[in-house]
């Protein structure tokens, strides 16, 4: 191999300095049209009386659409890995966030669309907003989607991700101190320099020409051609150069509306959303509400660990389900716990709905689970590396979900921490490794891990 | 929209007064940086644009100890003068910004929909700053802070003041640029020992203040905006006065 | 209404208040210049206007009527690249791309206006300029070697000045 370990520069370098690399609002086609979308303006409405025939009318306009214009207007894009559809690609007879696009028009120039936009008629019934996850589970809270308010469909119709293993209520009885914490990461914004953009090229031969930020061509041809209801022969994507992504750009959010109006008004289409579009209304990641409750002894083992945690999903489910099942697995980070009490709930709110970004679902957990191993060694008195490698995960110990470590590298990575860092360990801790725990290293509530697993759904 | 019915680049401040009228329709474009983006998102519709680059407007000037700043002045050419109107300068956005947004922008801008505007109001008002206007009764001068009342119906021309014997400036800063200011504090001595303090990140425009920390938060109008609540701008403003009269006491 | 970009005179047909971003990503399909923010907080749009580093987006075309614009286009030619653009190529100060034409404008008025490798200064000058990728350590490198002279084997990167490498990495 001559590439590995070799310092190489990059194969589009020149292009980026020289400002020839083409992203895809540098694409330039004869005859493209400008395309603005209609947004809600209110968190949660019941929507009537949709007009748009006077921005249809409006000279210079090309094409309207609406939901009346999707062939499959619902379509789960992770159906695969069995989330079903909940998202209208367009409003159809509710809005559920700030900023859900409704009708989007194609004109000949920008200034020509956004009065388009600005001449179609529709009425909103506003409506009372769940916008805390916390509140979801009141017996007054609306009910702000058809399946609850949160998501029902893990497998056998459990209605949240659970773990019970080994005996909780033993190692609560027998902890010397009860270490709590609760941990509330907000929402963040993925902010690429690059907004979403997309254009679509009706070619002579029926096909359509995706010119697409996406970072998961295959992914999104399919969700495309699903919405569109056509063959994915039909479809030729065209990605390159992403101006950043970090998982925002996974949702598919322009391709299927570009495509549909370059069908509807025979001309190529530009999409290209402004900062605020953005701001407004881009899948974000998801803030998270984690309640942990661990069971400690006084020389430092954590016995078990109580868990709930809250995923706010927005208005839909998009990926939430998975990103909710990884961070289960994970729910107690780089260490081993054996008695495990854990419920984690997807949670819909009328904000805008969360998505992928950069490890989503296990950051927020590594967040958690990090902080309170140093809160634990706080209330304790201990030091906070003795904590993390005394409870580190070692060869033969379970997961939460039951699997056995036979890789694990947690030892390895807090000792090169503490070098890095210029912490010098103690020789007890220098002389711990992950191989599998005997002795002083194998207290009685960590024996038998192994087939003490009750339930993982 | 970007298509203005009349687009005027008046080469002169007399061309530009006449031009401006008495600013019924007009929308005024300095460095744009205000302006532009509002015209961009649709927001703002202008009717007639009088773009102010060729209008000679630039330019510190000063005769004895009196300096008259230009409206059309970008914010750039004032980072090096004293306190308090150079660190506020220096402490607006970044290089870019500084460089093509100019004074009268920065003063005659409204309350920013997010966040309060017009940095350089408060040092002004410390500097007891008078305002050259024109208008709907022609050319105008007055006090600065009775500008400022009127100011969407004027086209500034330049502010002048008398070079303060000390300044101060004191601000909320984060670590980043493009934070617009909370909360902000200018002092002025004046060379006949005259002190007059000043606050911007306040509700519509900057404020004079007594100068007595104590009192400050009750002298002035606080919102809750994107920024910052008015309970912790009320905290920190007698802080950000203290610091100013602890400047200009060690200035002594 | 007319403007030389890049060396070469163009008569301007877009409106008068049409941002001098929209002339040349539009009219003259000039699109170095990015549309990052439309508001002049990302720098992504940076051009020079007579020298100076300018806001496109916040630019009114007819307020800068016969000016000289230099984008990264002008810098210099893949066959001929500048110092600066070897700097940014060798030092790896480019990930997605996106906000490098708009920074590189602004490092090179800071190069020809006499800035050193000051790392500060280097930092003010460029504060006006967003990059989510690349977490500015390696731009500022660039920047500082070019002011340093530095020559540069584009066959390869610079290793990262810096970092504690525990682990063996190189």
């Amino acid at each position: 191999m001559k590439a590995v370990g070799a310092r190489l520069p990059r194969y589009d370098g020149v292009a980026h300095v020289t400002g020839r690399t083409v992203f895809v609002d540098d694409v330039r086609v004869p005859g493209t049209l400008w395309v603005k979308a209609l947004r809600s303006p209110v968190h949660r409405a019941d929507v009537s009386g949709l007009d748009v025939s006077k921005a249809e009318a409006m000279k210079g306009v090309r094409a309207v659409i609406t939901w009346k214009d999707v062939p499959l207007l619902e379509y789960g894009h992770l159906s695969a890995l069995g989330i079903p559809a909940d998202e209208p690609l367009l409003a159809k007879d509710d809005v559920r966030y700030k900023g859900q696009p409704i009708a989007v028009v194609a004109a000949e120039d920008e200034d020509t669309a956004m009065a388009a936009v600005e001449a179609i008629k529709i009425d909103f019934d506003e409506k009372p907003a769940l916008l805390d996850v916390r509140k979801a589970f009141d017996p007054d809270a609306p009910v702000i989607h058809q399946w609850g308010n949160w998501y029902p469909h893990f497998e056998a119709e459990m209605d949240r991700r659970q773990i019970r293993k080994g005996d909780i209520e033993r190692a609560f009885e027998e902890a010397d101190v009860i270490v709590q914490g609760v941990y509330r990461p907000a929402a963040i914004e993925h902010v690429a320099l690059e907004t979403q953009s997309c254009q679509v090229v009706p070619e002579a031969n029926g096909r359509l020409t995706i010119h697409s930020c996406t970072q998961a061509l295959y992914f999104s041809l399919g969700v495309v051609a699903a919405h569109l209801q056509v063959p994915l022969n039909k479809l030729k994507l065209v990605g390159g150069t992403v101006g950043g992504g970090f998982g925002g750009k996974v949702d598919t959010a322009t391709e299927t509306v570009c495509c549909l109006l370059a069908m509807k008004s025979g001309r190529p289409v530009r999409w290209r959303w402004t900062r605020e579009e953005e701001f407004l209304c881009s899948s974000t990641r998801a803030p998270w509400h984690m309640e942990i409750a661990d069971a400690v002894t006084n020389d430092g083992w954590i016995l078990g660990r109580r868990m709930l945690t809250l995923h706010d999903s927005g208005a839909y489910a998009r990926f939430s389900p998975y990103g909710l099942t990884k961070h289960s697995f994970h729910h107690t980070g780089a260490y081993t716990i054996p008695n495990l009490h854990f419920d984690g709930y997807v949670v819909f709110t009328n904000r805008v709905p969360t998505t992928a970004m950069r490890g989503f679902g296990v950051t927020s957990i590594s967040f958690a689970t990090e902080t309170h191993m140093s809160r634990i060694a706080d209330v304790l008195g201990l030091d906070p590396w003795e904590i993390r490698l005394k409870n580190a995960n070692r060869i033969a110990d379970t997961s939460p979900n039951g699997i056995s470590y036979t890789d694990p590298s947690t030892v390895s990575v807090v000792k090169a921490l503490a070098e890095g860092v210029g912490v010098e360990l103690s020789a007890a801790l220098r002389a711990m490794t992950r191989d599998p725990r005997e002795g002083d290293l194998l207290p009685e509530h960590l024996v038998a891990q192994v087939g003490s697993l009750e339930e993982v759904h | 929209m970007t298509q203005a019915t009349e687009v005027l680049i008046p080469t002169s401040a007399a061309e530009a007064a006449t031009a401006f009228g008495d600013g019924s329709g007009v929308t005024v474009i300095a460095g744009g940086t205000i302006v532009v983006p509002e015209i961009t998102y649709g927001r703002l519709k202008p009717g007639k644009a009088l773009l102010l680059a060729r209008a000679g407007l630039s330019g510190v000037t000063r005769q004895g100890t009196t300096v008259t700043i230009g409206a059309g002045t970008p914010v750039q050419e004032l980072v090096d003068l004293s306190a308090p109107l150079g660190p506020c300068a220096a402490n607006v956005a970044d290089l870019e910004i500084r460089s093509q947004g100019t004074l009268g922008g920065n003063v005659c801008a409204g309350p920013g929909p997010d966040a309060p505007r017009g940095d350089l109001q408060g040092p002004l008002l410390a500097l007891g700053a008078i305002a050259r206007s024109a208008g709907a009764d022609g050319e105008r001068t007055e006090p600065l802070d009775d500008f400022l009342e009127d100011r969407g119906n004027r086209l500034l021309l330049d502010v002048s003041f008398e070079e303060p014997a000390a300044g101060a400036f004191a601000a909320i800063d984060y670590p980043h640029t493009h934070e617009y200011t909370v909360l902000a504090v200018s002092g002025a001595r004046a060379a006949d020992g005259t002190l007059r303090f000043a606050a911007t990140g306040l509700a519509d425009h900057a404020r004079l203040l007594s100068g007595d920390p104590a009192a400050a938060a009750g002298e002035v109008r606080l919102e809750d905006d994107a920024l910052a609540s008015s309970w912790y701008r009320a905290k920190v403003l007698p802080v950000l006065v203290r610091r100013v009269l602890t400047e200009l006491e060690e200035s002594a | 209404m007319n403007l030389t970009v890049n060396g070469v005179t163009h008569e301007i047909e877009s409106w008068p208040l049409t941002t001098l971003l929209d002339v040349l990503r539009e009219e003259l399909e000039i699109t170095s210049p990015k549309a990052g923010c439309e508001q002049g907080g990302c720098g992504a749009c940076t051009v020079l206007v007579d020298g100076t580093p300018q806001r496109a987006c916040l630019t009114a075309v007819a307020a800068i009527d016969g000016a000289s614009i230099t984008t990264a286009e002008g810098l210099g030619t893949p066959d001929d690249l500048s110092p600066l653009q070897q700097a940014f190529t060798h030092h790896y100060a480019a990930q997605c791309g996106f906000c490098t034409s708009g920074m590189m404008m602004a490092a090179h008025a800071y190069l020809d206006g006499g800035g050193t490798d000051d790392r500060h200064a280097i930092q003010e000058a460029l504060a006006g300029h967003v990059c989510r990728c690349t977490g500015y350590v390696k731009i500022i490198a660039a920047v500082a070697a070019a002011a340093r002279g530095d020559s540069f084997d584009l066959t390869t990167t610079a290793p990262s000045a810096g970092m504690v490498n525990v682990g063996g990495v190189k």
